[in-house]
């Protein structure tokens, strides 16, 4: 196990060092890297035909990559699926210099990468595209005014309800989180075997919408220091709201994507939901039996106010160690930005678009069966306009975030409350920037 | 016609020369042992003393220097990291014991002509070690959710409301998983030493009027005490290590944190966390104390048993 505690960068120099001059161990390595290095070994073939490496997960990208391949003999692209862990490998390939040469990346991870020199700048191959992004994608893959990525996608929120549980009880749509808490209330006392919701304490991006919606922001630059606010004022107030609604009984506490998560939203134990638009495809995915039971509304409002939240996007980098980083980029820009390609990102992807293209596909807007003929974008357009551009994305969003889920699972499991989680959080956050040597401002 | 060279003649030109053989056998071993052995511990040793630096807003790019100790530091000042060990602690106190009682009554049973198709039971009670720790993992987690575990609904069915997945239980529900992947193989290695015991000591001790109870616990047990201390070390190292079980739960229970265990903390330290430094400083003292723990463990077996010998 003990290896598994090493960067393999490391380990692969070392191992390079140790047996060097020894003809089988050097076969041993030769073939452990050979794992994903075959189009970077192979090189480009004679003909001046550049092959590009591209690592994603969203639905029916092969179909995309073979339409380009077609269309494109100078720039081959080979697709890998990634699945499991495979977004905690690709670092480790890059440092090792056998990583693919595109891969698809949360824009909650761009900084950390940006910062150890994992992705590269290129900015001069698609600056120009620009304008067909969204301002605030757009701002997502930008540092210090260089562009580091290509947006592909973000996660406007919503809240799915069952409308025949509600209506059932003769309790209203929340619009905001004052009703939400009342419906809270209502519906319980009406049947103890429903809730209003589930406060996964695994499920970050449920917390990020919130916090956003109320415009806070875990980290922010203030001049050339770091600001961290994991338990500023807008998380407090999130906090506040659901420290209420479990104080009461009033939520489950399931971790989602369990097994036992969706059995209970399929036994119609749990009346709504608030995430992001790609959640509506998984939904309709795990719950099937409640086709046509289901709508879509905007996420409930704080008062005195119409912002909704989003709980991050997507984007496709080109990584250090690719050699092409001008046709990778080229693929890239096409990929997520061509006319070609919105439809089948939006209906066989289940992206929400980050592009003005993608935003204008008639495909958006189509009607769903599973939501009782509903065109549930529209909501979901209309919440990407809501959406504060208040959020920054921060350096070290893997210990923030799990920082941050530790502490939630003690808050569900009762030993402390959300305001003393976030200031736990907060302080594991702002000690781990410093022993980086990052500067940050308290 | 070709005259063939005599065998011993052959065996002589070989040995002759040859005093490089037994070196060329062993090399392979050693080399295999350089680089995933010791290789791994030296590259964990010198990563523990660096970490990697930026300044500022760090968009600059990051170095890796020389800290020292600090490493180290950081770890012990980790209360969940020192937490962590205090945990698997309180596992190990009920764990091996439970498991060594168990796997120590299953072979002295298989042991006994008391066990009619042992060959069948002896196989039933083995098969769960041919289970991929995770593949184990992943089957409980069913049987621990209560809306699609027979378990749990069956004991509701009678009026028993069990979480077994609730911060206090999810500690057992582990140790759990563990001893039924385990156990076997542990009854295998005492099953192997009684086997191998002589026979007549215990047709004299019968004779004498010993019954097989008796014989099984004053004669058999302090017999086989070699192999019931090899399964007991490998059995506290596997709880030092623990890993796979509570990694794969984790994912259907929030009550295991991503700094359950000491090898879950340097895990998320180094991959969630991107601290490969760090965790490799967690990483030596993990192995420290496993190494502080077999010794103690050895030494305190071997005085208590050169003691009964007195």
């Amino acid at each position: 196990m003990d290896a598994k505690a090493l960067s393999r960068h490391r380990v692969r120099r070392w191992t390079a060092l140790l047996t060097t001059g020894f003809v089988a161990l050097a076969g041993l390595t030769a073939c452990s890297s050979a794992d994903g290095g075959e189009t970077a070994a192979g090189g480009a073939p004679a003909d001046g035909q550049v092959e590009i490496d591209f690592w994603g997960w969203v639905p029916g990208l092969e179909d995309l990559v073979e339409t380009w391949n077609a269309e494109n003999p100078d720039i081959q692209v080979s697709f890998h699926r990634m699945t499991g862990d495979d977004g905690q490998k690709v670092e480790a390939a890059v440092d090792a210099g056998t990583g693919p040469d595109l891969v698809q990346l949360s824009t909650h991870d761009l900084p950390d990468y940006v910062i150890n020199g994992r992705v590269q700048d290129i900015t001069e191959y698609v600056a120009e595209h620009e304008s067909n992004y969204t301002a605030q994608s757009w701002a997502s893959v930008s540092f210090d005014g260089r562009v580091y990525g290509v947006p592909q996608g973000i996660g406007p929120s919503g809240m799915m309800y069952r409308t025949d549980i509600l209506e059932e009880h003769g309790i209203p749509v929340p619009t905001t989180w004052d009703e939400y808490l009342e419906a809270a209330r209502a519906l319980q006392a009406a049947d103890p075997d429903v809730y209003i919701a589930n406060l996964s304490p695994g499920e970050i991006g449920q917390w990020v919408q919130e916090v956003q919606q109320a415009e806070g922001s875990w980290f922010g630059i203030d001049s050339d220091a770091w600001t961290v606010g994991i338990n500023d004022e807008a998380s407090k107030l999130v906090a506040e709201r659901w420290q209420t609604l479990l104080d009461e009984d009033l939520v489950t506490t399931e971790l989602m994507w369990t097994p036992e998560y969706w059995a209970r939203v399929n036994a119609g134990d749990i009346a709504t939901i608030s995430y992001a638009a790609w959640f509506p495809t998984a939904l309709a995915e795990n719950a099937a039996d409640t086709s046509g039971d289901w709508r879509v509304a905007a996420m409930p409002t704080n008062a005195g106010s119409d912002n909704q939240g989003d709980s991050g996007g997507a984007a496709v980098v080109v990584l250090d160690g690719a050699e092409s980083a001008a046709a990778a980029a080229e693929f890239a820009s096409w990929l997520n930005g061509s006319d070609e390609t919105q439809e089948a990102l939006i209906t066989e992807g289940g992206l929400f678009p980050s592009t003005v293209n993608g935003l204008d596909s008639p495909a958006l807007v189509e009607e769903q069966e599973f939501f009782g003929g509903q065109a549930i974008n529209e909501v979901f357009i209309e919440s990407a306009e809501n959406t504060p551009a208040t959020w920054t994305e921060g350096p070290n969003w893997g210990t923030a975030q799990t920082a941050v889920l530790d502490e939630f699972a003690e808050v569900v499991g009762g030993s402390q409350t959300f305001a003393e989680a976030l200031d736990n959080a907060q302080a594991a956050t702002v000690a781990d920037l410093e022993a980086r040597g990052l500067t940050v401002n308290e | 016609m070709a005259v063939q060279t005599p065998p011993s003649a052959v065996r002589r030109r070989v040995l002759g020369g040859g005093r490089w053989i037994p070196y060329a056998f062993v090399t392979p071993f050693v080399l295999v042992f350089l680089t995933f052995m010791l290789a791994p511990i030296v590259i964990a040793l010198v990563n523990g003393l660096y970490s990697s630096q930026s300044s500022g807003l760090g968009f600059g790019g990051a170095e890796t220097v020389f800290v020292g100790l600090r490493n180290y530091t950081r770890a012990f000042a980790d209360a969940d990291f020192l937490v962590s060990f205090g945990r698997v602690a309180l596992y190990g106190l009920v764990q091996v014991p439970v498991m060594m009682v168990i796997a120590a009554v299953m072979a002295l049973l298989f042991d006994s002509a008391l066990v009619r198709a042992r060959r069948f039971f002896q196989f039933a009670v083995f098969l769960p070690y041919a289970v991929p720790g995770v593949i184990a993992a992943l089957l409980w987690g069913f049987f621990y959710q209560p809306s699609v575990s027979p378990l749990v609904q069956g004991l509701r069915a009678i009026d028993i409301d069990t979480d077994l997945l609730a911060p206090g239980t999810v500690l057992w529900s582990v140790a759990n998983v563990s001893i039924w992947s385990n156990a076997g193989i542990n009854m295998i290695i005492l099953f192997s030493a009684l086997q191998s015991l002589p026979r007549d000591t215990f047709e004299a001790a019968r004779l004498d009027g010993a019954g097989e109870l008796r014989i099984a616990l004053n004669l058999k047990l302090p017999m086989i005490a070699p192999a019931v201390l090899l399964t007991t070390l490998s059995t506290v190292i596997g709880t030092l290590q623990l890993f796979n079980e509570p990694q794969v739960l984790q994912s259907i229970t929030p009550n295991i944190s991503s700094d359950w265990t000491p090898n879950m903390a340097i895990y998320a330290v180094s991959t969630l966390g991107r601290d490969p430094h760090l965790g490799s400083a967690m990483a030596v003292i993990l192995g420290l104390v496993t190494l502080v723990v077999s010794l103690v463990l050895v030494r305190f077996t071997n005085s208590s048993s050169r003691g009964g010998a007195r």
